[in-house]
């Protein structure tokens, strides 16, 4: 195998893929060893999946499912009870279209509206013997977290979690190492619960690894409603 | 990664022992062998030794008086070498050390992480960063489906609606994209050291 042979074949692509078949593995190392510029592709591509294992098997912001296709060996057949099924679908979809779709439109249009969020500095409830701050929000409506993160260079990147009353994690949100130089405005989404919540900021460095920094406590309150005694 | 031509010169030195030589040689190789062996053993230690045994051999025979005869032929010298070695695996025979091999095996210079290969390190990894962000999320999956998860290739292009073809142009593009910056960066920081130099 020559050069050219083995630009045009993808060869380095291939090695690294484990395609080539044996016969071509070998004819594309004798290759290889003797060549500068497929040695430096193969090394560069080696280094790219070795590296990339490690920045692949950080976990991602957002986990967004693949598309899935259908498998196309699924036979197009109409079963028996189809009639009573599409009857069925008419009734979902006519119910969407008469009540839950204009629900969600005044949703929309409620959101598209400017209003201010309930909230309240958090910084000064970190203080040691210092009385949580206190929000107070409506039930099962959003609310505003303002949060500092005092950057540290050995963070690539940050994590705010928030904690509930029950000592579980409410909401987890990944922050670029960018945007944690700014107060971070975070609409918190609406929760069912009143009591004592800790937003939680961790650092993540190269490896992956988290490490808390600090922890701002508040109390959230429902507006007219009576609440836990704040701890 | 940089390349130092296999001229006469560069024979002369390695064969001679001289050190730096070695390290170039042992560590442009050293990659190429692992991948070629690890394609065929099981264990990290068996391609490790067999890493080990190719490069006392090549060097065994560099320093013998008629050794190797065309520095443009090394490269293919020390594949040859490598697949004599995968033979006798393969065949498992016994590697008992002739006398006079022992040092050339205490010569080896251990292409471990020196203070520039942790900066190279360090780089390469941005690199990678820098590539794999500008990829879709798609691209990212779909690579780390294969790579890191380590799932069959053909069930991972039919989940996300491709085929062979896109994995092998998007592995290409994003190996052209890292090395394209790596080199960069490797670049630089040269420039940079032979003006403090």
């Amino acid at each position: 195998m020559d050069h050219s042979e083995a630009s045009h074949l993808m060869a380095t692509e291939k090695y690294l893929l484990d395609e080539l078949s044996p016969a071509e593995m070998e004819a594309f190392e004798e290759h290889l060893f003797g060549c500068n510029e497929c040695a430096l592709d193969v090394r560069a591509g080696s280094l790219l999946l070795e590296h990339g294992k490690v920045e692949l098997a950080k976990p991602a912001p957002r986990v967004v499912p693949p598309e899935v296709r259908p498998s196309r060996k699924v036979a197009w057949r109409w079963p028996s009870f189809a009639v009573p099924a599409v009857a069925i679908l008419l009734v979902v979809v006519g119910y969407q279209n008469l009540v839950t779709l204009p629900a969600m439109k005044g949703a929309l249009a409620e959101n598209r509206m400017p209003k201010l969020l309930p909230a309240a500095s958090l910084v000064s409830s970190v203080a040691r013997g210092a009385t949580p701050s206190v929000i107070k929000a409506q039930r099962g409506k959003q609310f505003f977290l303002p949060v500092d993160i005092q950057a540290q260079s050995a963070f690539e990147s940050y994590v705010i979690e928030l904690q509930n009353p029950a000592g579980g994690v409410e909401w987890s949100l990944s922050v670029s190492s960018e945007s944690a130089k700014n107060t971070l405005p975070i609409r918190a989404p609406g929760v069912n619960e009143a009591g004592h919540y800790e937003v939680i900021v961790l650092g993540r460095n190269v490896q992956g690894q988290d490490s808390e920094i600090v922890r701002y406590p508040f109390e959230l309150q429902f507006a007219g409603a009576a609440n836990p005694e704040a701890k | 990664m940089e390349f130092h031509a296999f001229d006469r010169h560069y024979l002369e030195q390695l064969s001679s022992g001289d050190f730096r030589t070695q390290e170039h040689f042992v560590t442009y190789f050293s990659e190429l062998i692992r991948l070629k062996l690890g394609k065929r053993l099981r264990s990290r230690s068996e391609v490790e030794d067999a890493r080990q045994e190719t490069f006392v051999r090549v060097f065994t025979k560099l320093r013998k008086e008629d050794g190797i005869r065309e520095p443009e032929r090394l490269g293919a010298f020390v594949n040859s070498v490598c697949n004599n070695v995968l033979l006798e695996y393969y065949r498992k025979t016994s590697q008992d050390t002739p006398a006079g091999e022992e040092d050339a095996e205490s010569n080896i210079p251990d292409p471990g992480i020196s203070a520039l290969d942790a900066i190279a390190q360090q780089q390469a990894q941005e690199s990678v960063r820098a590539t794999l962000e500008d990829l879709s999320e798609k691209d990212r999956r779909l690579l780390k489906a294969v790579f890191l998860e380590e799932r069959d290739k053909d069930e991972v292009c039919r989940d996300y609606g491709v085929d062979r073809e896109y994995l092998r142009v998007l592995l290409h593009r994003a190996k052209k994209s890292f090395k394209s910056m790596y080199l960069k960066k490797m670049n630089k920081k040269d420039q940079g050291r032979n003006k403090l130099e």
